[in-house]
């Protein structure tokens, strides 16, 4: 009898250790990665170059391998045009270090704007978007090109339907985002996962930077006049006859922007573009763009933001001329003190410089073309 | 052999003592107090704003668009004159509005502040503004517009703006004082009119004023707009220098 109880008993513990064990195995698991349970995206290690600061990514937009390739899909995706003939890398030009090598980009309807397409170089670094900064966060910057009448012309439901009903795109995001409902603004994650991952940082002068190669003399030279204050100092209290190129385009970070706002002199009425003090409705603002970076400048052209300059010449001969006055004209533009003064050869040795600064692993970089 | 009277003294000694230490164990020390500084602006005492414009000690009208200086360290005196410091560095812009600068501080009464204006030599040179993370004042970002070189290190105060040599004329010539390196490193002290009680875990404010005519001229210095509008004190540029002097008495503080 008590055998019998003592067998029931040791049965009935080996029951409950085995249903307490399996539950415990099971709380150790977490029941899937994601919300409906599809497999989990990839996290993607992005690289700081040495030199570099950290680069702040949203905590709600993590890289991920696949989120990054399906942004690179959608920065080259015609379809988000309202007439399918333009993409975002329609007027972002790998062989332009992705600007615009015309003056204004024509949108699907042929109409033109009023600046020169920015660069995207570096660009998960900035902290603010376009010419006038008017983009406080990349995902916003990239929302607007889309339904602007003058670019690409899509309302984005359309945009969105045309995604959710392709053949690949659904099953991309579920992998990228665990979603089935695309949105724009999932879209606009994936394109700033995308030019996030688009990163300059192998120049020569990248090169030299970290003791790998060397500056001939010209360069060298060219970087001396970079770094040194500008004008004559018989005119210029503290002049050294320098570009004066460092303090708007440092190269703290090596980035050689500020991302601040100015006025270089190039107008002195801002009827036609107020810049920054559209978005900052202060008078004291017009005029005022956000510093490009000169990285890749020689792939840049045209130059400012109205691409008025088609030549690094033409861009030295602005500032060695010191531009013209107007109520906010930066305090670095030698307007009533003659300009830069550089001679001739310095400012071939400048350029010489600025030319240290292309990057042409960035632009054929396989990783940034167009898949399609 | 030891008597077991002895045995007994041993015990009360060796109870007394570690009672002792459980019956009286250091104090915990009370968790900190914070002390805010707001940032006020003025031209000769009246309330200013960036973007004004006034008028200098030589009748030029003057607009100021771009006020920023670093303060590094902010110390408080307390009452037995010990200076208790922090970490912390500060850039403050004028053109935001609403600055200041809030330290923790251990609860006690305060009588003095002293603050570095500029960054010591040590945070100042030979530091990569990328080794920071992109909030702080000495980062790529956060100190955007205000970093020479590794070399040169930053620029302590930027006073930037727009002036005239004549009243009711438009503003077009341009001023750009920008100081620093390390021998621009000055020391402001201020003694308290009234002294700051810091309590735990609460927040105490004061209120640091900022003349910015007092930039240009002083008791035995002084500086002329139109003779010296620029000075980039990198390379030992003296205008630099006068004006970090200057700027040493252009400070108030009050309590509230």
């Amino acid at each position: 009898m008590i055998k019998g109880v003592n067998k029931r008993i040791g049965l009935y513990v080996l029951a409950v250790l085995a249903l307490t064990g399996c539950e415990r195995c099971q709380d150790d698991v977490p029941p899937c990665s994601t919300p409906d349970c599809s497999p989990a995206a990839t996290p993607y290690t992005l690289e700081i170059p040495p030199f570099f600061p950290p680069m702040d990514i949203p905590e709600d937009n993590p890289l991920t391998v696949e989120g990054v390739e399906l942004g690179r899909l959608l920065f080259w995706e015609k379809e988000l045009s309202i007439d399918g003939s333009m993409s975002c890398g329609s007027c972002h030009l790998p062989q332009a270090a992705f600007a615009d090598p015309n003056t204004y980009s024509t949108g699907v309807n042929g109409a033109q704007g009023i600046r020169n397409a920015m660069a995207l170089i570096n660009i998960g670094w900035a902290p603010n978007y376009f010419w006038d900064g008017r983009g406080l966060t990349l995902e916003e910057q990239i929302l607007e090109p889309v339904e602007h009448p003058d670019e690409m012309a899509l309302p984005w439901s359309e945009a969105v339907d045309r995604l959710q009903n392709s053949s690949t795109y659904p099953e991309l995001f579920q992998v990228a985002f665990a979603e089935d409902l695309i949105t724009k603004e999932l879209v606009a994650k994936a394109i700033a996962q995308f030019l996030r991952t688009m990163v300059s940082a192998d120049s020569k002068f990248d090169q030299w930077r970290r003791g790998e190669t060397q500056l001939t003399d010209e360069e060298f030279a060219g970087y001396e006049i970079f770094l040194r204050e500008g004008g004559d100092p018989e005119t210029t209290p503290g002049g050294e006859f320098g570009g004066d190129c460092f303090h708007c385009h440092g190269e703290a970070g090596l980035q050689f922007s500020d991302y601040l706002f100015r006025n270089n002199g190039l107008d002195s009425t801002f009827a036609a573009d107020p810049g920054h003090a559209a978005v900052s409705g202060n008078p004291l603002d017009s005029g005022k763009f956000k510093t490009p970076t000169l990285r890749n400048v020689a792939l840049t052209a045209p130059y400012m933001h109205d691409g008025r300059f088609t030549t690094l010449e033409e861009v030295i001969g602005h500032y060695n001329s010191g531009g013209v006055p107007s109520a906010t004209v930066d305090a670095f533009m030698k307007v009533s003190t003659g300009g830069l003064q550089l001679s001739p050869v310095q400012q071939t040795q400048l350029i010489a410089f600025l030319h240290t600064l292309t990057d042409t692993s960035f632009t054929s970089n396989p990783a940034f073309q167009d898949p399609h | 052999m030891i008597p077991r009277a002895q045995y007994f003294v041993f015990a009360l000694l060796f109870i007394a003592l570690t009672g002792c230490e459980k019956c009286n164990p250091e104090p915990e020390p009370l968790p900190d107090g914070s002390v805010r500084l707001d940032m006020d602006l003025t031209w000769e005492s009246e309330p200013y704003a960036v973007q004004q414009v006034a008028t200098d000690h030589n009748g030029y009208p003057v607009r100021l668009d771009n006020l920023q200086l670093y303060v590094a360290p902010l110390e408080l005196r307390n009452n037995a004159g010990e200076w208790t410091t922090t970490d912390d560095v500060f850039l403050v812009d004028y053109s935001v509005h609403a600055q200041n600068m809030t330290i923790e501080v251990e609860p006690g009464t305060y009588e003095a502040v002293r603050f570095g204006l500029g960054l010591p030599p040590e945070i100042n040179t030979d530091i990569d503004p990328a080794s920071y993370p992109n909030d702080h004042p000495l980062s790529v970002l956060g100190s955007a517009g205000m970093f020479w070189t590794w070399a040169s290190g930053y620029i302590f105060v930027k006073y930037e703006g727009k002036f005239a040599t004549e009243q009711g004329t438009q503003l077009l010539e341009s001023v750009s004082y920008h100081c620093g390196t390390d021998a621009s490193y000055r020391t402001v002290t201020l003694e308290l009119p009234t002294p700051l009680v810091v309590a735990s875990e609460s927040e105490t404010q004061a209120t640091l004023t900022f003349d910015a005519a007092k930039a240009l001229y002083g008791s035995t210095d002084a500086i002329d707009l139109a003779v010296d509008p620029v000075t980039h004190n990198a390379n030992g540029d003296s205008l630099g220098g006068r004006m970090m002097d200057l700027l040493i008495n252009a400070w108030n503080i009050e309590v509230q």
